[in-house]
């Protein structure tokens, strides 16, 4: 694998690349030579088998990454094509005119991440949720659990006690009291110098 | 969807059932067959919109086709999917690793065990734990025990398809033996959460191979007695062969795998080609078939059941012995060195794998599911309905193996 | 078609004779297999309310709640698992890292209700039909998620270290003490076994996330003798933590030990010890420059106050230099820990006894408030002929003495009587100084030793030989060695300690000699100084005061420590000295509900 990598970096550039395993590499290449890149993995070396195409959120450095996972059915080896987009206006070429199976994978992404494949059959139809008016649902800034506590009614009367908590209001209120103002004095002249 | 008079239905040209229609596989790349979009004129009276609904027929799962009939032939299918979307991928990411792997069997309800397999391993590999022997043997074992107990309740769910219920029952029956092993085993019947990373929780009871070896025993006379009524059987072979045909040109298209695949001659099975576990140590031969139609592809997975049974018999008479787990560091705060990985298995019903993506926390950063029948369901059945009478849509659906709890997770 | 394919599916009416495989019903017909994961059992006996279920479960099923029949106790929190049906998926990770075992799973599998509160329920509490089932899933050692065993603490050899002063344990190297962080399961029963309650399970995280620099900081927070402890501490931690119930619990003294050490050179950088500390009005004196009062010393400069400490000895320390000997805390160790606190601005008058070089009223009327810490430092004397033999020596001073840097010479044979840590710290040196055999007679046998099991399974494989229910009567003088008439025990009825009684068994007597003899029987205190200012002491000599607030009878006097609590190890006279801080302020500052004055 070491020889595709090297073909692929005169070719197209790889600005990052990790072997997992002897037969699994992962490359990271612009977002403008993806398709190329795919295209060329496909037809010339052989990696016809497209296995999925996904998003990874990094929010914090506000992009996605999209992985192309490629497979190559006579040397039984793997090929991450990873791309970083924009998050704020995430958008991609699609390759719907290389794989069939690949339009229902981005119909997918542009549901859940919000990702637009302009072009692609169907792109806009919801696949997955039905009537859905909130944010793409995989994105990190959707909290699913703030989501699920106020659009449903969880079950009440549930409250848990932290046994620390409890042990100190039981067996020791007045050392807690100490052991608390002690604490908040000595952090007060450690930090105020 | 308003309801046609009998006398202003088309007549249909030729009877579906001796003149399959020719699909155009022309894969021209600059207009690829399946990138292009029709539209049907509904309010000309010639075309009647249906939805096949979610109730399934047979053992499809929870999906609907919408259909766009003229007369009694489908011109048009969209397949609908999203009765049973859990949100899986987003609950892991909020979840602990070790809290992830109760949830993941949930993914796939007839194969639950290969979810958690790949989960695992690809927390493995990420993390740099190493699995003793036994608990690899055991894990094979697993898995060929779950791909029997889903082929033949998917048997079943086949012939009860075509309106053989009989054996629909038969298949339903015979898993249920097997999760009654399953349920000695590991403590659960349907799903076990027996897999985890580092080995497996616990060994095998005592007389477990006997156990074994008697359900294997009536899966064989099952299998007898299913080639008799089934295989063998003027309904079906008239129904089912011929219709739904692969050509092997789509398979890499469309990114078919499993049997559907292996039906239409192209040999790929993982097991073979990216061996895991212990495949390639053990005997066993890739079942290939030629005429890639529905009867084709249930006699293939009937030959699969009979490996399945071979494999576990070779498998139990071949176990080594040893501890059954590796240690794990303390679970509660866990963290995995940041990486990504793709790891893959054969199901039962093509290939399934995890694409597991950590950043260091304790909290895994992406989990992506590729289900093995997410492009079987989606894509190739749009493209097969087209042409087939309404009557054998049922009939094709299970032949795809469709799985919609790993299609939407 | 052929006839065959028409034909050949008549074959299935063969099964139309079959029995069926579905049963009516299933609970009677069909149990749940033995591994089966059905619904909780729980053990409240064992259970001690961690909490480690509660943080696994990965669907929130599970709350602590409070159970009135139980209630917070010594290492269990009073609290027990509440499991939601609704959100449980039955997975058994609760079950399989339950630290103690109490958790389980029957195989029944039924259960019907028309009222769906019934499925939030405590197991073990609530009465179910299924709670006495043994069948079911239930923890085993395979599938245990924790790990019963501890990091060993790498320390010299015993033959080795039997004739040397230097230190004995050598410390956690980074992948070990990671190691022993690791195993906490944060559950936090250990703060509340603390006397002076430390944020264990915070200090351990910092470890674990190698943040050393705030881990001193969470030390000091509660205990300015972090470094010491870390060596010596009795763990009362230890003894209840929640892996120790199934395991080996958690090395938490080492683990001090290990940031203290690490952190050693920038730790008044670190505090920001030096730098300048609020001031307010007020002088305090501390009488005693033990743990206790230098624990005092410390926080009350934090708050601000004026610290004056008068200590009898030339050096300070306490218990912790002139008790325990160097191969347990090295001096140095002790040295720089006692420095750090000096830094904040303490004031030491050394060479100062209270009640004879400067009298407790003098200081009364000097200071605003004062906080007597002097320790039990008198040992006691054993009521037989003979005490005053030379080459009998009190324990107490003894250590003294070898703390100070001397090394007398013991003879060949010691023997050494009494029972406690002062016992053990007495026989190990005397091994130390080159005795050939060295003996403990102890009263009572070796299950009532109040001596830390670690210290007696050290002194023995040093070598040190003991004798149980053996205890002398007389000594004499024989030529140049001593003459010992010892006498057999046997336990009797319980005393109001409840522990039994040792009575001398008739014509059991016999003799032995030796070079040297050793008593390490007890310690009492030394309250002269009370009478001076009208304090008042208690019938076993120490000083009475409020429990609540370490105040004696006479207004602005404080005690804790030893000299207050009885003889007891140095984490109770910490936590007394930073109690002490806080009610002093109180009364200085007259502020406060807990203000002293209104007492």
């Amino acid at each position: 694998m070491e020889n595709i990598l090297k073909r692929l970096q005169e070719r197209f550039g790889v600005s990052d690349s990790k072997q997992q395993r002897p037969n699994l590499l992962f490359v990271t290449v612009a977002a403008r030579k993806a398709v190329e890149t795919v295209t060329y993995l496909r037809d010339v070396e052989g990696f016809k088998h497209l296995v999925l195409i996904s998003a990874v959120d990094y929010i914090e450095q506000n992009r996605f990454q999209l992985t192309y996972l490629l497979h190559n059915y006579q040397t039984h080896s793997d090929m991450g094509v990873r791309v970083f987009i924009d998050r704020e206006n995430p958008e991609m070429e699609s390759i719907h005119h290389l794989w069939a199976a690949a339009q229902v994978y981005q119909r997918e992404l542009k549901e859940m991440f919000g990702i637009n494949f302009p072009g692609s059959p169907r792109v806009d139809e919801p696949m997955i949720l039905e009537g859905w008016d909130n944010i793409p649902p995989m994105r990190k800034d959707f909290d699913s659990k703030k989501y699920s506590q106020e659009t449903y009614f969880p079950r009440e009367g549930r409250f848990t006690i932290d046994p620390i908590k409890q042990m100190e209001e039981k067996n020791y209120p007045l050392e807690a009291e100490v052991k608390y103002e002690i604490k908040k004095i000595v952090r007060d002249n450690q930090n105020k110098k | 969807m308003k309801s046609k008079k009998s006398s202003e239905t088309t007549k249909i040209k030729n009877k579906p059932e001796k003149n399959w229609p020719k699909i155009p596989t022309d894969l021209d790349p600059w207009r690829p067959v399946w990138a292009q979009q029709k539209t049907f004129d509904l309010a000309s009276g010639k075309y009647l919109k249906i939805w096949h609904g979610p109730q399934h027929p047979g053992v499809t799962g929870n999906m609907s086709v919408e259909l766009t009939l003229e007369g009694d032939v489908i011109v048009e299918a969209k397949t609908h999917v999203g009765y049973l979307h859990r949100g899986f991928e987003k609950l892991m990411e909020r979840r602990k690793y070790i809290q992830c792997f109760p949830i993941v069997c949930r993914i796939c309800v007839p194969e639950p065990d290969f979810n958690e397999y790949l989960f695992a391993t690809g927390v493995e590999e990420l993390a740099g734990v190493q699995v003793p022997e036994r608990g690899i043997w055991i894990r094979t074992l697993v898995l060929e025990m779950m791909r029997a107990a889903s082929l033949t309740m998917g048997l079943g769910g086949q012939a009860g398809a075509f309106g053989l219920v009989p054996i629909g029952q038969w298949g339903v029956a015979h898993r249920d033996y097997i999760l009654d092993l399953f349920e000695e085993l590991t403590g659960g019947r349907v799903y076990h959460m027996y897999i985890i990373p580092g080995g497996v929780r616990q060994d095998l009871p005592e007389g477990f191979a006997e156990h074994v070896e008697v359900v294997m025993n009536k899966l064989e006379k099952l299998i007898a007695d299913i080639e008799r009524v089934m295989f063998n059987n003027a309904v079906f072979k008239a129904r089912a062969k011929g219709l739904g045909y692969i050509p092997p040109e789509w398979i890499e298209p469309y990114g078919i795998t499993g049997t559907t695949a292996r039906a239409a001659g192209v040999p790929i099975d993982v097991r073979k080609d990216n061996p895991y576990l212990i495949y390639d140590q053990l005997d066993f031969d890739i079942i290939l078939g030629s005429e890639s139609d529905v009867y084709e592809r249930t006699r293939l997975r009937k030959e699969e059941i009979l490996n399945s049974i071979r494999l576990i018999r070779q498998i139990l008479k071949r176990m080594p012995s040893g501890p059954v787990r590796a240690k794990l560091p303390n679970v509660l705060h866990w963290k995995i060195p940041a990486g990504e990985t793709y790891v893959r298995a054969e199901s039962g019903r093509g290939e399934m794998g995890y694409y597991v993506v950590s950043d260091g926390s304790e909290f895994p950063r992406r989990v992506h599911v590729r289900g093995a029948s997410y492009t079987h369901a989606m894509a190739v059945l749009e493209r097969l309905a087209v042409g087939i009478s309404i009557a054998d849509l049922a009939g094709l659906m299970p032949s795809l193996q469709t799985c919609p709890p790993e299609i939407e997770r | 078609m052929s006839l065959k394919d028409i034909l050949s599916p008549f074959s299935a009416w063969k099964r139309t004779l079959e029995k069926p495989y579905t049963v009516k019903k299933p609970i009677e017909e069909r149990e749940g297999a033995d591994r089966y994961r059905g619904f909780h059992v729980n053990d409240i006996e064992k259970c001690i309310g961690c909490g480690t279920c509660e943080e696994i479960c990965q669907n929130e099923a599970i709350d602590m709640v409070p159970v009135n029949f139980i209630h917070a106790g010594k290492g269990d929190s009073g609290l027990r698992p509440q499991i939601d049906y609704g959100r449980c998926c039955w997975c058994a990770l609760c079950v399989d890292v339950c630290p103690t075992g109490s958790l389980g799973m029957s195989n029944d599998y039924i259960w019907v209700t028309s009222d769906p509160q019934e499925w939030v329920f405590k197991p073990g509490v609530d009465d179910k039909i299924w709670k006495d089932d043994d069948k079911g899933y239930r923890r085993s050692d395979e599938a245990w998620l924790l790990d019963p065993k501890l990091t060993p603490m790498p320390v010299m050899e015993p033959d080795v270290r039997k004739n040397t002063f230097d230190e004995m344990a050598y410390g956690y190297e980074v992948v070990m003490a990671v190691e022993e962080a690791s195993r906490c399961l944060e559950c936090g029963i250990c703060i509340d076994a603390c006397p002076t309650h430390m944020d264990i399970p915070e200090y351990i995280k910092a470890i674990r996330e190698n943040r050393l620099e705030d881990g001193l900081k969470i030390l000091y927070d509660t205990n300015p003798f972090s470094e010491s402890c870390g060596r010596v501490c009795t763990a009362h931690c230890q003894d209840v933590c929640a892996l120790g119930h199934n395991g080996d619990p958690i090395a938490i003294r080492w683990l001090k030990r290990y940031i203290t050490d690490q952190t050693a050179e920038k730790r008044n950088e670190i505090l920001r010890i030096g730098k300048s500390l609020p001031q307010k009005e007020g002088t305090v004196g501390i009488i005693g420059g033990g743990p206790a009062g230098l624990t005092a010393a410390f926080y009350l400069r934090n708050y601000g106050y004026h610290v004056v400490v008068y200590e009898q000895h030339d050096k300070l320390g306490g218990m912790l230099r002139y008790g325990i000997p160097q191969y347990r805390l090295p001096k140095e160790v002790l040295d720089r820990e006692i420095q750090t606190i000096l830094d904040t601005g303490v004031e030491v008058k050394y060479n100062t006894t209270v009640g004879k070089d400067i009298s407790l009223k003098e200081l009364k009327e000097q200071y605003d408030a004062l906080f007597i810490s002097v320790g039990a430092q008198i040992g006691t004397q054993m009521p037989i002929e003979g005490i005053d033999t030379p080459g009998v020596l009190v324990g107490l001073e003894f250590l003294d003495k070898i703390a100070e840097g001397q090394r007398p010479d013991l003879g060949e044979r010691v023997i050494v009587v009494g029972g406690g840590n002062t016992a053990m710290d007495v026989c190990r040196s005397s091994m130390r100084l080159g005795a050939k055999e060295v003996f403990v007679y102890y009263r009572r046998t070796e299950a009532e030793m109040p001596a830390n099991d670690e210290e007696i399974e050290e002194a023995k494989e040093e070598g040190v030989k003991f004798e149980f229910l053996t205890t002398p009567t007389k000594i004499s003088k024989q030529g140049d060695r001593l003459k010992i008439e010892c006498i057999r025990m046997q336990l009797g009825e319980p005393d109001a300690t409840g522990r039994r009684r040792p009575i001398p068994i008739e014509g059991s007597e016999f003799t032995v000699e030796a070079d040297t003899v050793i008593m390490a029987i007890g310690q009492k205190v030394d309250s002269s100084m009370a009478e001076q200012a009208e304090v008042k002491a208690t019938r076993w000599g120490t000083f009475a005061v409020d429990p609540d607030t370490l105040q004696t009878n006479v207004k602005g006097i404080f005690a804790g420590g030893d000299c207050e609590l009885g003889p007891d190890d140095a984490i109770h006279a910490i936590a007394d000295g930073k109690k002490a801080a806080y009610f002093i302020d109180k009364y200085i500052s007259k502020k406060g509900k807990h203000h002293a004055e209104t007492k």
